[in-house]
C-alpha cells in the first residue's frame, strides 16, 4: 500500500459529540491533513458542502437530533453535492452499521467502527484514497455524466485490479441503466446474481424491469429485496411507484405508510405520501405527511417552496369540510410564516398561498378577512408581483364574499 | 407480567458495555498522548489498551454470535483481495501479539480474491488469533488459499495443538465454553453459494506443529467473473 500524502487533501469532519470530534480532528491533523473543516450537525455540513469542495468526508452515523449520517449521505449524493471522486467514510457503532450496509442505494465509500485508533483510521483512509485513485477515470466520467466512458474505464480497472470487480460491475450496471441499455444491464445483474447474492445487483435487476415496463417482475424482485434486507427501505418507495403506475393509489399509500414507520426522516418519502394522499382526497393523511416534510425541510437539501405550499393546500382542503381546529390553524400560520420568509418572491407561490388563506378564512365564515386577502392579492396582480386568480377562483370567491 | 427475552436484553447490555469500553479507549488514547514513550507507565497503559481492545473485540463477537444464532444477521458479501484482507487483520492484531512476544504474520497468493462477509470474517479471524495467543509458543500464522470451490482461511500456531482424541476438543478454545468455535462455525455456515454451505475444520498445523483452525467459505464454481462483454 502506497503511503498517502494527506497534506493537500481537504477534509470535512462531521461529528456531534465534542470528545470524539476533538479526538478525530487530532488524528487527522497528526497524519498530515492541514485543511480540516468541522460540522457539528448535518445542517452545517450541507452548508459547507455547498460552498466548499472536499476530498475526504468523515461523518459520524449518529448526529444527534437532526439527520443521521446516512440521510445526510443520501441527500448530498442525490443532489450531487459531492463528486464521485470524493471519499465518504462513515463512522459507525455496531448497531448502526446494519443501517448503513442495508442502505444499498447510497453507500459510503467505506465505514469504520468505533472505537478506532489513529493508526487504523490512517490505514483505512489511505486504502480508500488509493481505491479512489484507481477508479479516478471511472469517477471523472461519472461526474461528467459520460456513462459510455465510465463503462469502458470500469472494464479497464477490472483487468488491472481484480479486487475492484464488485465495485466496477456495479458502476457498469448502473451506467447501462443511465443510458437505457436495459438488456445489457439485465444480463450483467443476472450474471452477478448467479455467483453472488449481492443486494445491489438484485436492486439493479428490479430497477431494470421497472424501466422496461415489466412491472410484475420488478415488483417480485423488490419484494425479494425487502425480505432479504430489513434495512433497505428504498425498496418500499419503488414498490409504491409500481403501485402508482398500476393505478393502485390506496396500495401505494399503504406501502409508503409502512416505509415511513421504518424510516420516518426521509423528506422525499413524506412528500410522496402527501402527494398520493391528496390524490386520494385523504387530506388528514396528506396534512400529516406534509407537516412532517415541512419539519424535515429545514435541515434538508430539499428545502423548496413546494413542501410548504402543499402543506397549506392540504389544510385548505381539510377546511373544505368545516373550520380548522385551533391546532390545525396554528400549523397553517406557522407554515404560512415560513413561506413569507423564504418563498414569497415567486408570483405563483403568492397566488397559491393567497388562495389557500382565503379558503381557510371562508371555512371560518370570516368573510371580511377573506375579502381583504383577496383584495391584497388583486393589488399584487396589478403591480405584477402575483399570478392572477383563475376565472373559476374569482367567481367562487366573489360569490362567497356575499356582498 | 410479560415474559422477557433474556438473550435480547443480554445482547443490548453487552452493547452498552462495549460502548463504554470505546469511551475508555478514547480516554486512554489521550492519556497515552500526554506522557512520553519512555515513561515507566507507558508500558502499563499499552497493556491496558490491548486488554480493552480484546474485550471490545470479544463483545463484538458475542453480538454477532447473538445475531447469527437468532437469525438476525444480514450477510453482506463482497469481493476482497485476500492479501489486503489478511494484511488488515495482522495490522489490527499485531500489537496484541507483540505484547506477548509472539510473531504474527500471513501468507497468501498476492492475486487471490474471495467473496465473503468482511465484518464477520474479521471477527472470526480475531477470535481465532486471540485464542491462538493463549497457546502459541512463538508464532501464529494466518493464511488463505483457494481449494476447489472454497476459499480456506486458516489460523495456525506452534502450541500444543488440538487434542483431537479428546471427547470435547472445544475445551481448547475459549475455556470450556466452546463459544469461539461455535461462532466460527455459525459464521462459516452463514456463507452459502448454490446451497453449498461453509464449514470449519480443526486440524494439526503441518507447517507450525500446533493447532490449525480452517474456515471454508464457498465460492462461485467457475470463474465467470471476467466473462461479460
Amino acid at each position: 500500500m502506497a503511503q498517502q500524502d494527506f497534506s493537500k487533501k481537504k477534509a470535512l469532519l462531521i461529528e456531534d459529540m465534542a470528545e470524539a470530534r476533538i479526538m478525530q480532528r487530532k488524528m487527522l491533523s497528526d497524519f498530515g491533513f492541514t485543511s480540516i473543516e468541522i460540522a457539528m450537525k448535518a445542517e452545517t455540513a450541507v452548508e459547507l458542502l455547498r460552498s466548499h469542495s472536499f476530498d475526504v468526508i468523515l461523518s459520524d452515523y449518529n448526529l444527534g437530533n437532526g439527520k443521521d449520517g446516512q440521510q445526510l449521505l443520501e441527500e448530498i449524493r442525490h443532489s450531487k453535492l459531492i463528486p464521485h471522486t470524493a471519499t465518504y467514510l462513515m463512522v459507525t457503532a455496531e448497531t448502526s452499521i446494519e443501517m448503513v450496509m442495508g442502505a444499498i442505494e447510497y453507500q459510503p465509500d467505506g465505514y469504520i467502527t468505533k472505537p478506532f485508533s489513529q493508526a487504523v483510521l490512517q490505514r483505512r483512509l489511505s486504502k480508500l484514497l488509493e481505491t479512489k485513485e484507481r477508479l479516478l477515470e471511472v469517477n471523472l466520467a461519472l461526474d461528467a455524466n459520460n456513462f459510455n466512458e465510465a463503462i469502458l474505464a470500469a472494464k479497464r480497472v477490472i483487468k488491472k485490479y481484480p479486487s475492484l470487480l464488485g465495485k466496477c460491475e456495479r458502476i457498469i450496471g448502473e451506467s447501462f441503466l443511465e443510458i437505457k441499455e436495459y438488456k445489457k444491464a439485465l444480463s450483467l445483474f443476472n450474471k452477478t446474481l448467479k455467483n453472488r447474492k449481492m443486494p445491489w445487483a438484485l436492486f439493479g435487476k428490479a430497477k431494470t424491469y421497472f424501466f422496461m415496463g415489466e412491472l410484475e417482475k420488478a415488483e417480485q424482485n423488490f419484494r425479494q429485496l425487502m425480505l432479504d434486507n430489513r434495512f433497505f427501505v428504498s425498496a418500499y418507495d419503488w414498490l409504491a411507484k409500481i403501485q402508482v403506475k398500476n393505478n393502485n393509489l390506496e396500495e401505494a399509500q399503504a406501502t409508503l405508510i409502512e416505509a415511513i414507520g421504518k424510516s420516518p426522516k426521509n423528506i422525499l418519502r413524506q412528500m410522496e405520501l402527501g402527494k398520493i394522499s391528496l390524490l386520494l382526497n385523504d387530506y388528514i393523511a396528506a396534512e400529516m405527511a406534509y407537516r412532517r416534510a415541512v419539519f424535515l425541510a429545514k435541515y434538508s437539501c430539499y428545502n423548496t417552496a413546494e413542501v410548504y405550499i402543499k402543506h397549506l393546500e392540504s389544510l385548505a382542503r381539510i377546511s373544505d369540510s368545516g373550520p380548522l381546529l385551533p391546532r390545525q390553524k396554528d400549523n397553517f400560520e406557522s407554515t404560512l410564516k415560513k413561506i413569507h420568509e423564504s418563498f414569497f418572491d415567486d408570483p405563483d407561490n403568492k397566488a397559491k398561498t393567497y388562495s389557500y388563506e382565503i379558503d381557510v378564512y371562508l371555512a371560518d365564515n370570516d368573510k371580511s378577512t377573506a375579502k381583504q386577502i383577496f383584495e391584497a392579492w388583486l393589488s399584487e396582480v396589478k403591480s405584477g408581483s402575483a399570478t392572477p386568480p383563475s376565472k373559476q377562483q374569482s367567481s367562487i370567491f366573489t360569490k362567497s364574499f356575499g356582498s | 407480567m410479560k415474559k422477557i427475552d433474556i438473550s435480547t436484553i443480554l445482547a443490548s447490555a453487552i452493547h452498552e458495555s462495549k460502548n463504554q469500553v470505546g469511551t475508555l479507549l478514547y480516554q486512554l488514547q489521550s492519556l497515552k498522548d500526554a506522557i512520553s514513550n519512555n515513561d515507566a507507565n507507558h508500558k502499563k497503559i499499552v497493556l491496558i489498551e490491548e486488554s480493552l481492545k480484546k474485550l471490545n473485540d470479544e463483545w463484538v463477537e458475542y453480538l454477532y454470535l447473538y445475531r447469527l444464532a437468532s437469525d438476525g444477521y444480514d450477510l453482506h458479501v463482497d469481493t476482497f483481495l485476500l492479501d489486503e484482507f489478511l494484511d488488515d487483520q495482522v495490522f489490527a492484531l499485531l500489537p496484541s501479539a507483540k505484547a506477548k512476544n509472539l510473531e504474527l504474520d500471513y501468507t497468501c497468493d498476492p492475486s487471490l480474491t474471495g467473496i465473503f462477509d468482511e465484518r464477520l470474517m474479521t471477527a472470526v479471524v480475531s477470535t481465532a488469533v486471540y485464542n491462538a495467543l493463549r497457546f502459541a509458543k512463538t508464532k501464529i500464522r494466518i493464511s488463505a488459499i483457494k481449494h476447489r470451490d472454497f476459499l480456506v482461511i486458516s489460523i495456525e500456531d506452534d502450541g500444543q495443538g488440538f487434542n483431537l482424541s479428546d471427547d470435547q476438543p472445544e475445551a481448547f478454545l475459549e475455556g470450556n465454553t466452546g463459544l469461539g468455535l461455535y461462532f466460527a462455525e455459525l459464521s462459516a455456515t452463514a456463507h452459502v453459494i448454490d446451497e453449498v454451505k461453509g464449514f470449519i475444520k480443526k486440524e494439526s498445523s503441518l507447517s507450525l506443529g500446533g493447532a490449525n483452525l480452517s474456515v471454508y467459505l464457498p465460492q462461485p464454481t467457475t470463474d465467470q467473473t471476467l466473462s461479460f462483454k
